[in-house]
């Protein structure tokens, strides 16, 4: 089922933000959301995961309509990772992670709850961080806390919003490791994601946003054609093929 | 990962509330005279009792047992109350004096005790409420919270709300006058039971509020989004931290009147000792404010031989605090969240 989006609209303080956004992401598929800085991702993953209204248009997320569900139904089918993230508290790394089972939780978190969030520390590799606090992590480390908090919170479709930026190419690598273990899970993921060459090396799905629009590659057309690429990006490049994929390479 | 805190923080008052028993203005009761008479209140002393000793139980039984039970009221309280806003605002350096909740509830119980017809703790808790939302609404924008503005708009709401208070004092009779002001630094000589009974249900309740809102509040003290994608409304949940914690202090301040910064001292000591995890913090901090305003309590008491309101000592302890923590890592200050 994964998710999937129809007609899709959103307005801010008078503004057409997003408009007639359809696309599905097929469930157990790392899908990839790419396009310009501003052209509307962060906004559209906000409204799919419930942070922003939905203003119109349909978004169902392994079959259920998301309008309908209350916060902690939402939360129990889809997990969100926000782009930035700090706390003042000192927190320790297990303490946040089972923050993620907030939509199970009544008063406090029961001995299952304690289980699933060890168990997504261990998935995501972070279970040696489990006793530090969190504000003293690297931005790599806090990055994958994150993740193990999304994975805690045992969603069947995960978006996240720039899970690489701040890390750097080893970081990126294992998060990316992490990502396609969750996907052959059968969990459904959607991310934004700044760099196109990430996106066409990992991707099983590729769908772009151009000024509030989705907008497919011309048909027998691969995502890194060049002319695509510069009616996206604005800019020319030349295509260097790696295996059955490719990436992309700005020319001046 | 959700270990409780050690048994002996929930121990460490008792020796403390037993030995506040002793401790009264210049040598009236005699510390053998107080435990006979507590021999006799519990049935342990069959020795004839004489007007000395009745004496000691007046003073024992009615004038010292409540206060030292209105301290740790007040104390864990107002502890309890920071702690949860705190993890509202996601800052450690609020308290309901800092958001002017505490001026707000000190009006409102001024205005109860003048005009007459108006309930002292509702008064207190709906002003009290009024001016922490109001606080927190002037520093709140699209952006989310910043807490120099929030500071700046505790220090404004609070200044008009003790300026309006400073108006129900002048319409007041002299007699009156001077209970009120007395009444506003921070005063605990005026404990009686029926004080006792005035602020204990708000103030159990309140804290019972926070005390199943625990856990939530490492939630919301991650941030406003974080909270949103587990399935949490933040606005939601910073009203059950909001009301109860208004409750708690405000009715702490309708009985004491404005005993500053143990909100903030308290929580700050706990967290030391116990870390940040609010399972732990809140139940910790309501013991240890209660203990901590008992023992500053014994001190105003014991050390001159006149009473210096408790508000003063409890501010002048907690003035240096708040600057040192300031100095010391910035706590956050001039970052949004």
């Amino acid at each position: 089922m994964g998710l999937s989006v129809e007609n899709l609209g959103f307005a801010y303080a008078g503004k057409t933000v997003l408009q007639d956004i359809c696309f599905n992401a097929p469930l157990g598929k790392l899908t990839v959301l790419l396009g310009r800085n501003g052209c509307g991702k962060s906004t559209l993953l906000k409204v799919i995961a419930g942070i922003l209204p939905l203003q119109t248009g349909c978004v169902l997320a392994a079959g259920q309509a998301i309008k309908a569900l209350s916060g902690s139904e939402r939360a129990r089918l889809i997990g969100y990772l926000p782009q930035f993230h700090q706390t003042v508290f000192p927190f320790l790394v297990e303490d946040v992670v089972l923050t993620g089972r907030a939509a199970y939780v009544r008063a406090t978190p029961s001995h299952r709850d304690i289980e699933m969030s060890r168990q997504a520390m261990e998935t995501v590799g972070v279970e040696h961080l489990a006793g530090r606090p969190y504000t003293e992590l690297s931005g790599g480390e806090r990055q994958m806390v994150m993740v193990a908090r999304v994975l805690a919170q045992n969603p069947q479709v995960i978006l996240l919003d720039e899970p690489t930026a701040h890390l750097d190419l080893g970081n990126q690598q294992q998060l990316m490791r992490v990502l396609k273990l969750i996907v052959a899970r059968g969990t459904t993921i959607l991310a934004v994601l700044h760099d196109p060459n990430m996106a066409f090396l990992n991707a099983d799905k590729i769908i772009f946003l151009n000024s509030g629009r989705i907008t497919d590659p011309p048909e027998n057309c691969c995502p890194w054609d060049p002319s695509f690429i510069e009616s996206i990006y604005g800019i020319s490049t030349v295509v260097l093929p790696y295996h059955d994929k490719a990436v992309i390479v700005p020319t001046s | 990962m959700l270990r409780p805190a050690p048994v002996i923080y929930y121990l460490l008052p008792f020796p403390v509330l037993l030995l506040s028993l002793f401790i009264g203005p210049g040598g009236g009761v005699a510390p053998a005279d107080v435990l006979q008479a507590l021999g006799h209140k519990l049935a342990l002393s069959t020795l004839p009792t004489d007007s000395t000793l009745d004496m000691a139980a007046e003073v024992l039984f009615n004038i010292r047992l409540p206060r030292i039970c209105l301290d740790f009221l007040v104390g864990g309280a107002l502890a309890a109350s920071g702690t949860a806003l705190q993890a509202m605002v996601r800052n450690p350096l609020v308290s309901p004096d800092i958001l002017g909740l505490s001026s707000g509830a000190a009006f409102g119980a001024a205005l109860a005790l003048t005009v007459g017809w108006l309930p002292l703790q509702p008064s207190a808790f709906f002003f009290g409420l009024l001016a922490a939302a109001l606080s927190y609404l002037l520093a709140v924008n699209r952006r989310g919270l910043s807490i120099v503005s929030l500071v700046l708009a505790g220090i404004i709401i609070g200044g008009m709300f003790t300026a309006l208070l400073t108006i129900v004092q002048i319409v007041n009779d002299p007699f009156k006058l001077q209970t009120i002001v007395h009444w506003t630094m921070g005063n605990l000589h005026n404990a009686s039971w029926q004080r006792v009974r005035s602020a204990f249900l708000p103030i159990t309740t309140g804290a019972a509020v926070l005390f199943a809102m625990r856990w939530r509040m490492n939630v919301l003290a991650l941030g406003d989004e974080e909270t949103r994608a587990v399935g949490l409304n933040p606005e939601r949940e910073k009203l059950l931290l909001l009301i109860p914690a208004t409750l708690a202090a405000s009715a702490a301040v309708a009985v004491a009147g404005i005993i500053g910064m143990v909100g903030l001292v308290v929580p700050h000591m706990v967290r030391m000792l116990v870390g940040p995890d609010n399972t732990r913090t809140l139940p910790v901090s309501f013991v240890f404010g209660g203990t901590f305003l008992v023992l500053v309590d014994d001190l105003a008491r014991a050390i001159t031989t006149f009473e210096v309101p408790v508000g003063i000592f409890t501010t002048l302890i907690g003035g240096p605090f708040f600057i040192y923590l300031l100095k010391k890592s910035g706590a956050g200050f001039g970052e949004t969240s």
